[in-house]
């Protein structure tokens, strides 16, 4: 178990350095991981705690193209294209596979209109602490964002915005609602 | 006012004689114990004076006094305290003279004399309350310490702060934005709070005696629910600037901006400091579900904290070092108290409401905390000696995120 989360931190940093410096850092990573197979011999309390880290960077995309762009402070809004929102589960930031086609769609009109920028907006249901709802907002919409560069979108084109659980698209408190609110929006600006 | 100690110490004694407790058997130091809690008895009747302002004083005071934990108002014949003095208008200012005495050994806890400049009747009956706790039973008192909390009475959710008796009630922003998670530094004079004033969730200053606001943090994505260092010189805050939510400590003087947290695969937020500056307690949703971890302020050695409960959110770390949390137990959410230390974990809500967003206060005895039943939210201060939740909100509309003052 310990093994497999070492195995994978340490695959993640490889996919992670893309850069000029990679064949040193892979040297480096070769040293690290002997040591670490010494560690992991003489007890893996500390491994356990950095291990932990579930380091997997999403195919496609360098950890460089997750980085934020400066926010988009002068765009004017478009409001005559609409896209679906994209659903999730609860407590849950991974796009399901009913929803992907949705973002191919948002990926499709980005890569034809190449003066739009994107806000993908985060959004929770009422459950879970108003904090932890924020993050949660935040982690759905870069889901979605990593979705996009990944299908070919220009990263310094997407930001991120997280409502949390503060705006609602039904305000009622059934199972209905909060599947309808657990989600995210796309707001387009020229 | 619905939030009285009349109404509480009717409550208190109402327990206490339900309770069957009886007076211990020392004569001399004639105490009540309800649920672990020590109560003296206190006589207020030698304060003098009829008119409005020592009428004012004399109830704000014995209200206090119950609200405390630490006291049961009585007559003079079974009081272990006595207080005598006066309370006394002039130009503009309001004294009081205080006299406090133990009945038994006729010693003295107390003989001072307050003053306030600005004629606050009640916060002068603040101030004396907590001498007297203090001096009586060597603990901090509550009475003049305050509660930022997060209000909702029309469009927004604004930023307001009240006195622990609910009164006072101050409203800071009014923006018609979402204002979320204040936060004291511990010198009481500034608040930190969320807001999406300007589209994205940033992180805010307000000045509490010039009212001047400031944007503290504003990188792109995601900036929120700061927490102050108790030095006064970092937030511990939750930013996504690297692409991922995780949590950093920025420096207040430096803008110097270290990460905390790396896991690609969750989100973390919450973080709160423990007492000594050295640790961090946090929810990360690493193992699938929002949990407690905490880790050391440079981001070593972090381990996780709550294994109970379906979700564990909202940690507070206490001054005294016990973390106050919201737990999701049988689909409720109970208020927990968490001993790391002890390794004791205590549930002290019983499930008739939601209880969520916890925060200690200075006496490391009481929470204030959100209660939400019927989809409407007040704030509640609760005992976890086992004094009955006091309701603190009695405005109209929802209340939420509530933050103790530390002094």
């Amino acid at each position: 178990m310990v093994f497999t989360r070492l195995v994978a931190a340490i695959g993640a940093g490889g996919s992670r350095s893309g850069r000029k410096d990679m064949r040193h850092r892979r040297w480096v990573r070769i040293a690290v991981l002997g040591c670490s197979m010494g560690m992991l011999l003489v007890g893996c309390r500390r491994w356990r705690g950095q291990g932990a880290e579930g380091d997997v960077v999403t195919p496609g995309a360098l950890e460089g193209d997750y980085v934020l762009s400066e926010r988009i402070e002068d765009g004017m809004r478009i409001t005559d294209v609409n896209f679906e929102s994209v659903y999730f589960h609860y407590d849950s930031y991974v796009v399901l596979e009913s929803e992907v086609g949705k973002i191919e769609r948002v990926a499709d009109y980005l890569r034809g209109n190449a003066g739009v920028r994107l806000v993908v907006e985060g959004h929770c249901d009422e459950r879970g602490s108003r904090e932890y709802n924020l993050s949660l907002g935040e982690h759905r919409a870069l889901a979605v964002r990593a979705h996009l560069i990944g299908l070919g979108t220009d990263a310094g084109r997407i930001q991120t915005r997280s409502y949390g659980e503060e705006n609602p698209l039904d305000p009622g408190h059934s199972e209905s609602a909060w599947r309808l609110n657990r989600r995210c929006e796309f707001a387009l600006y020229r | 006012m619905p939030v009285g100690g009349s109404w509480g110490s009717r409550a208190a004694v109402t327990a206490l004689l339900c309770l069957g407790v009886v007076p211990a058997a020392r004569a001399v130091d004639v105490e009540v114990v309800k649920s672990g809690a020590f109560k003296s008895s206190i006589d207020l009747s030698g304060l003098r004076g009829n008119d409005a302002a020592a009428s004012l004083f004399r109830k704000t005071l014995g209200d206090d006094l119950v609200r405390s934990g630490w006291f049961v108002l009585t007559g003079p014949a079974r009081a272990v305290v006595a207080v005598s003095g006066t309370c006394v208008r002039s130009a503009g200012s309001v004294t009081s003279r205080c006299v406090a005495r133990n009945t038994a050994t006729g010693g003295t806890f107390l003989n001072r004399t307050f003053r306030d400049e600005r004629d606050r009747v009640r916060r002068l009956a603040h101030t004396v309350a907590d001498e007297i706790v203090r001096s009586v039973k060597g603990v901090p008192g509550i009475a003049s310490t305050r509660i930022a909390m997060v209000g909702r009475r029309g469009a927004g959710k604004d930023i307001y702060l009240c006195d622990t008796d609910g009164h006072n009630v101050v409203q800071l922003t009014r923006d018609g934005a979402v204002c979320l998670a204040p936060a004291w530094c511990p010198g009481g004079d500034l608040l930190f709070y969320t807001s999406l004033l300007k589209g994205f969730p940033d992180v805010y200053r307000i000045d509490l005696r010039t009212h001047a606001r400031e944007r503290v943090a504003g990188f792109p994505g995601l900036n929120a629910g700061a927490d102050v260092s108790p030095d006064g010189r970092s937030l511990v805050l939750t930013l996504s600037k690297d692409g991922n939510p995780e949590l950093y400590i920025l420096g207040l003087g430096s803008r110097r901006v270290s990460r905390l947290t790396r896991t690609r695969m969750a989100a973390e937020a919450s973080p709160s400091w423990a007492p000594d500056g050295n640790r961090v307690v946090f929810v990360s949703d690493r193992s699938g579900s929002p949990q407690l971890y905490a880790t050391g302020r440079d981001g070593s050695g972090y381990r996780r904290l709550s294994f109970r409960g379906s979700e564990n959110v909202a940690p507070d770390w206490g001054p005294d070092g016990r973390i106050a949390y919201s737990s999701r137990r049988e689909g409720r959410y109970e208020l927990c108290v968490l001993d790391p230390s002890a390794g004791t974990d205590t549930r002290i809500t019983r499930g008739d409401a939601d209880y969520e967003e916890p925060s200690w206060a200075p006496d490391s005895r009481h929470i204030v905390c959100t209660r939400t039943a019927g989809y409407h939210s007040d704030l509640y201060i609760l005992d976890t000696l086992g004094d009955a939740p006091l309701r603190l909100t009695s405005l109209g509309g929802d209340w939420y995120s509530p933050a103790w003052s530390p002094q």
